[in-house]
């Protein structure tokens, strides 16, 4: 049994009986190997001050860079020509935009889930991955607000949908969820990126001190706002993080609750379901977990810092995806069942079209990947397998996104045979999904480079306290 | 400061002493009482002044250079002296004729300050009773066809119309000498009676000279078929609305014909059934018909019987029926599928039991022979004379006596070097004549070929020597006459867009007596009639009279003795054979007609009524021959989608002739035979029918394969002989609705899962339930607040529990311990009206009461009720829609990707078996906004773009949209349109001209859909609230009727009707009133304005099938 005293590496030596875990995070550290003070600030640190990054970096960043390109293409040109350059028609006037959009928001959860939810709940190991969920979070939604503004036929107008005052006296319309959207989404937007920026306050102010070349102490000077760690700063800080906490944690159900009323308010057969707000979040945080994972695995390897993001991290994650990924099962079992016991024609016929239509491929894979495939993760082995993770991870993320893809696709099919249609992306359609991959993964080989990607002083808290931490404990717990 | 005086004309003034005197305390007071600007009015030019000045000034000169459609690059010239009766903003109507392949309808055409830009049917015109047809509809834009010719040319070169005029006529002077021979004029059919007197005069100059006329869908066998039954040249007319039983002999008489929209109107008179006497039509005066047809077409859809037959074996099944009812003379019938012959004995008993109100109609592909056999059975049967169906008229087509020649006569003259001139106006037979008359080939041997035609680009125009452009009817004065002999005179609505001369000018000036207008010509020519006719009167107020009406009155043919001749069925050819390999019919294509339609962008988009394609046409064949054929791809989808179909390509060759063409199976077609439509495939149509990016099968930049390329004179319509090879080619086509809807298969058990959109009867069901098109899809609890649904004031509880409370709407004063005391007991009593319409059931309220100060009367609820049963499914309404409501055309590949724009389309749904065409039913749903009063629409625009008018309109604010869509998505009709790209065509002149300027023209990005056309409602509010102020009305109520909607005006049937429901004598709410009105997809809670009225069929319980 591991203790502080030994605490198991990372890597179990093959044919080893695998680790018990202890399920108190107290009695099993969350960082591992004997970092101090020092060390876990210069292992975190050095990432960004000193340190040469890996090829994969580079490769990363490149990748982004080109698929970011293709961004800057396909929006010139639909900017040009109008947003008939995709597949959308009369019945299914929503296509890969809207897809992507719910797709993105729903990645987007993760991070504040885990920063502000589990905060409050005083989950620990939600200290180590933090920051980089965070920053995740960030970087989707600024993807997913992307498409509702470029899938707009004038989006030169997108700010008609804010109410400001003007000469006309024209309002947005607020019964329409797409009024709803645009404050969802604005305000959880906001509100995360305050989160993470106060977040990285006393980090900031670390690299500062530890910088040693003059750009970087300018630039992470005056992004610490000044922080000098006095117990008032600390006092303020512990504070302030706290009630936003409280203030995202609302957010984390409200944006996908209210994405999911796009679709819940409407007439269309099968969008017009009262489980779509539980159900759309389940699946935001079935596949902000995904992706968290899908990133933490890679980035830990190419930067080294298992000792922080840890196989019970992994085994943990594993759970909550688990967990979420039955949840929305049950979702879809619903609607199913909720459509036959209706009795209502549309709502039946339209889920057989779903079922067996000529889009049923669409719903079957889905139901693989959304479904099938998370059962690997009963077994704790497949939770603490870097490879099967993400697998599992990957198929998360198409699933989800092929669900979003099933909503939408069922308007090609509703009331009225007359005006059935087919569903095809262009070109164009894909081009703009890469582009919009391509500005993540950009953002996020950015972050890396230029930001702690764990949070220093997270993890300065969680090293025992005869290493000097707080055993835990922040750092206020434990002032004198 | 003083006033400056630089003028000396002007003494400086000044309002004080103070002022004069500038001095500190004006300067002081000023600044007190304009604290800011006080300095800047004072100081001639600040730095301040002048920098804002000049930036607003370079920021506003910026500005206007950014706009693309600069509307100062274009003068504009007022009026300087008003134009008689015309008044800016207020549309002017003309009458006039629409003039199709000889044959004229007459319209009233709609002027906005000089330009005509809608074409109405004209209601005093008998060929069109205020209807129209596609043709007529869509005529306006030929006006405006950028591709028209522009300047008479002479081998291709610009040449002066004079110079042109002058070299033909000094060829003519030179032919003089030999009485004209060599002298030869093709043309088509010719009605005019002022063209025919100009080209008899002509004839008479050169009596060696000789006239064609010829049209690729020609009434030869209809002509020679009459010729046959009464031994004389007759016209032959249909009433139907003296008709009790209707045959059809693969006559499509709704679909193309002189007659085309009057028996339209005369059919559906007979097929409306009402319960409301006001209405007429009751349920024992609806006519029974019977369709025996090869291409389904649109009086098969209407049958209440319907025998899908080759179109060889038709002539067999009427002699079969005319052995039957024992018409004397009948030839002997041949052998008949076993179908066929079950339909003789039970047949002939209706028709016989029907005897003098029986119309027997042939086609007019079909042979003379049929014709005279049709004719000798309405005779037999007692049908034939006057104030009876089938009625006889003198000709209307002009035929001078020895001095017309045929096509085939003619190029064999030219083949021969024995033309020295010919003179071409009108048509295009290099591209309609049939191939084994080489009209092309020939006209190289001609010396000198003068085209006065629209077009100087098409097949023949560019084959010519000299050409003429020709003007449109909207410009030109003119005379044509209708399908009974009516005659209108044409009058022009603007002039010449180019420089076109009329074929009366140019016929003027070819004869050297001096130019004369258009205008003299014909009025002379009337003048001269009027005089021969006897008429009284004077002349003047004759000839204003005639055109001021678009109907010279008593002019329609003379009736003539209806008696059959002995012989009529002499010379009758035997019994054809069953048709080797498979029966090829050549048919006039629905929208295009003979091909003169191609470069007609609103036609080539117009679904075709049956198969729904665009754009292309297709070899139709039925879904078993196309399973037999073992082709790749004939049924490219699982149920009724929309878009781009994938189907194999065939190689169809007919004598030695091979034409590449993609598949189309039709239930409903009969196995064994291939159906071409004629009029596509045209390689010099223009930039409509010509686009490199959209090839034809073959590959050319054509619409559809040529079918003419197929036809020979020997059989111009069917014949068998056709062989058909699947090829391993696939050809993509746009079709907008795919085929079996109707029903829809449960994926699991294929059990039916009818959702049925279009509700169907038939008399019988009417009788024992009259509500049964009520009964609402999703389950039966909920007829009752479908009835609600339908928005109809009046007593609408149709026996409901009546308490009050909100079940059953009666906004009309009622006492409710009256009859009913013992259901809803005695302490009811008489209150005034309660509407729980008005009441919102929801969170969603249909916002129609946010005006309440609104004056009483201006308090309307338009609505619109929708006749399934006389729908015919013509797309009239289509197309005027599209012209009413500036709607663009989005061309072929966005119609395959789901973007066109047309507001209201015509559903069609099946029923019956497709596979083998039995009992096949087809029923039209007409389909634009229904306005709902709940509308789902509404609450989903996030910016209001789309709100709730005062008077119940579901309004789409342009200006407003910001296109997101969601209002099409949450669309349960998905009848909203959306501008994915710029379909308007900013860019050519023309377009534009022709554009409703009481419409927005919407541009990109924007969502559209139907708007009850709602300039016309506040076209005639306005017209209420000014004749109001003048006195001149009582009140302002707008009467039922002031308001006629695009599609309502335009339908040959009048199967559409559009008021206000709070009027509650007005004809929509008698006909919403009707037990057969339904709303559709009413159980959504939507409560759509429009409503249908479910459709009916009158079954002769005798017939095999249907039983």
């Amino acid at each position: 049994m591991a203790t502080a005293d030994h605490p198991p590496t990372h890597r179990r030596p093959p044919g080893a009986p695998a680790a018990e875990l202890p399920l108190e995070p107290e009695m099993w550290p969350l960082v591992q190997n004997r970092h101090d003070l020092v060390s876990v600030g210069d292992a975190i640190g050095n990432v960004v001050l000193t340190r040469v990054h890996p090829k994969q970096w580079w490769v990363g960043l490149l990748a982004g860079l080109i698929m970011l390109q293709f961004l800057a293409v396909s929006v010139a040109w639909l900017f040009y020509k109008g947003v008939g350059i995709w597949g959308i028609n009369v019945p299914v006037a929503w296509g890969f935009a809207i897809i992507n959009f719910v797709w993105w928001i729903g990645i987007g959860h993760a991070g504040t889930l885990i920063s502000a939810i589990l905060l409050l709940l005083h989950q620990k190991w939600r200290q180590s991955i933090s920051r980089f969920s965070e920053a995740m979070t960030i970087f989707a939604v600024m993807c997913a607000g992307l498409f509702p503004l470029l899938h707009m036929g004038r989006p030169w107008f997108f700010y008609w949908l804010y109410p400001f005052p003007n000469v006309a006296g024209v309002w947005p319309q607020f019964r329409s969820p797409l009024t709803w959207d645009v404050f969802a989404v604005t305000t959880y937007f906001t509100s995360s990126l305050v989160f993470w920026y106060i977040g990285l306050i006393p980090d900031l102010a670390a690299l500062r001190d530890q910088a040693g070349k003059r750009w970087q102490q300018l630039v992470y000077g005056v992004l610490a706002l000044g922080w000098r760690g006095s117990a008032i700063h600390w006092r303020r800080y512990e504070k302030l993080y706290l009630i936003l906490g409280g203030l995202c944690t609302p957010h984390v159900l409200s944006v996908h609750t209210v994405v999911s009323f796009d679709f819940a308010v409407s007439i269309v057969p099968l969008w017009h379901a009262t489980i779509f707000p539980p159900f759309f979040v389940a699946g935001a945080i079935f596949s902000g977990f995904a992706m968290v994972v899908a990133i933490a695995l890679p980035v830990r390897k190419w930067y080294g810092l298992e000792d922080f993001f840890t196989d019970h991290h992994m085994d943990i994650c594993g759970k909550v995806m688990l967990a979420t990924g039955m949840l929305v099962c049950y979702g879809y079992f619903s609607e199913v069942w909720m459509s036959w016991y209706s009795h209502s024609l549309y709502e039946w016929g339209t889920t057989l079209e779903r079922l067996f239509g000529p889009y049923g491929w669409s719903y079957w894979t889905l139901l693989f990947c959304n479904f099938l495939v998370p059962q690997l993760l009963w077994s704790k082995r497949v939770r603490q397998s870097t490879f099967w993770l993400e697998v599992v991870c990957m198929a998360a993320l198409v699933g989800m996104w092929f669900e979003r893809y099933v909503i939408v696709i069922t308007l090609t099919r509703d009331q009225l045979p007359s005006s059935w249609g087919t569903y095809a992306p262009t070109i164009w359609d894909y081009a703009t999904m890469i582009g919009s991959m391509g500005l993540f993964l950009t953002l996020f080989f950015l972050f890396l480079r230029f930001l702690p990607m764990i949070s220093i002083t997270e993890m300065r808290e969680l090293l025992p306290k005869k290493q000097g931490g707080g055993g835990g404990h922040s750092i206020m717990e434990n002032a004198p | 400061m003083p006033p400056e005086a630089n003028d000396d004309r002007q003494p400086p003034q000044w309002s004080g002493l103070d002022e004069y005197l500038d001095s500190d305390a004006f300067r002081e007071a000023m600044a007190d009482e304009f604290p800011e600007d006080a300095a800047e009015w004072t100081d001639p030019v600040t730095r301040r002044g002048f920098l804002s000045l000049m930036g607003a000034s370079l920021a506003l000169a910026g500005a206007a250079g950014c706009s693309p459609r600069p509307a100062s690059g274009r003068k504009i010239l007022p009026y300087t002296s008003q134009p008689l009766n015309m008044t800016p903003g207020v549309p002017l109507f003309f009458a006039t004729a629409a003039p199709l392949a000889g044959y004229g309808a007459g319209v009233l055409v709609r002027s906005h300050e000089g330009r005509p830009v809608k074409v109405e049917g004209n209601p005093d015109h008998p060929s069109s009773l205020g209807g129209t047809s596609v043709f007529t509809q869509a005529s306006v834009l030929d006006l405006y066809d950028p591709d028209r010719s522009r300047r008479p040319l002479h081998k291709g070169n610009p040449v002066s119309y004079e110079a042109a005029v002058d070299a033909v006529r000094k060829r003519l002077e030179g032919l003089k000498a030999k009485g004209g021979a060599g002298l030869r004029i093709l043309s088509e059919t010719v009605t005019s009676p002022t063209l025919a007197d100009q080209l008899d005069a002509l004839l008479k100059d050169y009596p060696e000279a000789r006239w064609v006329q010829y049209d690729a869908v020609g009434r030869d066998n209809v002509r020679e078929g009459t010729r046959k039954a009464f031994g004389k040249a007759v016209n032959v007319t249909y009433d139907f609305t003296k008709a009790d039983v209707v045959l059809s002999l693969d006559a499509d008489f709704l679909t193309v014909g002189p007659g085309q929209t009057r028996y339209g109107r005369d059919f559906a008179a007979r097929r409306k059934v009402r319960q409301n006497k006001a209405d007429g039509g009751t349920p024992e005066q609806m006519s029974r018909v019977y369709a025996v047809e090869c291409m389904p077409g649109l009086v098969g859809t209407q049958a209440d019987h319907r025998l899908p037959l080759l179109a060889s074996h038709v002539e067999s099944f009427a002699r079969a029926v005319a052995a039957e009812l024992k018409v004397g003379g009948a030839p002997a019938a041949g052998t008949l599928p076993d179908a066929a012959k079950a339909w003789v004995g039970p047949l002939a008993a209706d028709l016989r039991a029907h005897t003098g109100k029986v119309i027997v109609i042939a086609g007019d592909h079909q042979p003379a022979s049929l014709h005279a056999l049709a004719l000798a059975i309405n005779s037999s049967l007692g049908s034939v004379g006057e104030n009876l169906p089938v009625r006889v008229w003198a000709p209307v087509e002009a035929r001078p006596d020895g001095k017309v020649i045929d096509l085939p006569t003619l190029v064999d003259q030219m083949a021969k070097k024995q033309v020295d001139t010919l003179l071409l106006l009108g048509g295009n037979p290099a591209y309609t004549a049939p191939v084994d008359v080489p009209f092309a080939e020939a006209l190289k041997n001609v010396p000198v070929k003068v085209h006065v035609g629209l077009y100087d680009a098409d097949e023949t125009a560019s084959l010519c020597d000299y050409h003429v452009p020709t003007t449109h009817y909207l410009e030109a004065w003119g005379d044509v006459r209708g399908h009974d002999g009516t005659t209108t005179i044409l009058q022009p609505l603007i002039a010449p867009l180019y420089a076109a001369k009329s074929l009366h000018e140019f016929l003027v000036d070819l004869g050297g007596a001096g130019a004369r207008e258009g205008r003299e010509v014909v009025r002379a020519y009337w003048k001269r009639r009027f005089t021969a006719d006897g008429r009284s009167g004077e002349f003047e107020d004759f000839w204003q009279e005639s055109v001021r009406k678009g109907v010279v009155a008593d002019s329609a043919a003379k009736p003539e003795a209806a008696t059959l001749a002995g012989d009529w069925s002499a010379n009758a050819p035997p019994p054809p054979a069953a048709p080797a390999d498979f029966e090829v019919n050549f048919r006039p294509d629905p929208t295009l007609y003979d091909g003169r339609f191609a470069n007609n962008g609103w036609l080539q988009e117009l679904p075709k009524p049956v198969s729904k394609l665009t754009w292309d046409n297709a070899a139709f064949v039925s879904p078993k021959t196309a399973k037999d054929l073992n082709l790749k791809k004939w049924f490219a989808w699982t149920a009724g989608e929309r878009g781009r179909v994938e189907v194999s390509v065939v190689e169809l060759e007919f004598r030695g002739r091979k034409v590449k063409a993609p598949i189309w199976a039709l239930p409903g077609h009969p196995d064994n035979a291939v159906t071409v439509h004629l009029g596509s495939g045209r390689e010099k149509a223009g930039r409509v029918g010509n686009v490199e990016s959209e090839p034809n099968a073959e590959g050319k930049p054509v619409r559809g394969f040529n079918a003419f390329a197929l036809r020979d004179s020997k059989s111009p319509w069917f014949a068998g002989g056709l062989k058909v090879t699947a090829t391993p080619d696939e050809y993509y086509l746009a079709c907008v609705q795919g085929n079996w809807s109707m029903v829809e298969k449960d994926p699991i058990s294929g059990t039916p899962l009818d959702r049925r959109p279009a509700r169907r009867g038939t008399l019988d069901q009417l009788k024992s339930d009259p509500k049964f098109a009520k009964v609402p899809p999703a389950s039966p609890g909920e007829t009752e607040l479908i009835d609600l649904n339908v928005p109809a004031p009046g007593d609408r509880s149709h026996g409901l529990p009546n308490k009050g409370t909100g079940v059953a709407p009666d906004n009309k004063p009622h006492d409710h311990s009256n009859k009913d005391a013992t259901r809803h007991g005695a302490d009811q009593e008489k209150h005034e009206g309660h509407d729980h319409r008005l009441t919102p059931l929801t969170m969603y309220n249909p916002n129609e009461t946010l005006y309440p100060k609104l004056d009483e009367q201006q308090r309307r609820r338009w609505g619109m009720a929708i006749d399934l049963q006389a729908c015919i499914g013509c797309n009239a309404c289509v197309v005027a829609c599209q012209s009413e409501n500036n709607i663009p055309v989005v061309g072929k590949k966005e119609v395959t990707r789901g973007h066109e724009m047309h507001w209201i389309r015509i559903d069609r749904y099946y029923s019956g078996d497709p596979a083998t065409g039995a009992d096949l039913d087809t029923h039209f749903q007409p389909v634009a906004c229904v306005q709902c009063e709940k509308a789902p629409c509404e609450i989903v625009c996030p910016v209001g773009a789309t709100v709730h008018s005062a008077d119940g309109l579901n309004d789409m604010v342009y200006n407003r949209c910001v296109g997101t869509r969601y209002c099409s998505n949450n669309c349960p009709y998905k009848v909203r349109r959306f501008n994915f790209l710029t379909f308007q065509d900013w860019a050519t002149d023309t377009i534009k001209l022709g554009r409703n300027p009481d419409v927005s023209v919407r541009s990109r990005g924007v969502m559209e859909k139907c708007t009850y056309c709602v300039q016309r409602i506040r076209g005639a509010e306005i017209v209420a609230e000014r004749e109001y102020a003048r006195g001149e009305r009582k009140d302002l109520k707008i009467m039922d009727g002031e308001v006629v909607t695009a599609c309502q005006s335009a339908c040959p049937t009048a199967a559409i009707v559009f008021g206000d429901l709070n009027d509650t004598a007005s004809t929509v709410n008698r006909w919403k009133s009707e037990p057969t009105n339904y709303g559709l997809l009413a159980e959504l809670n939507t409560m759509p304005r429009t409503s249908y009225l479910a459709s009916l069929r009158n079954p002769n319980p005798a017939m095999p099938g249907k039983g």
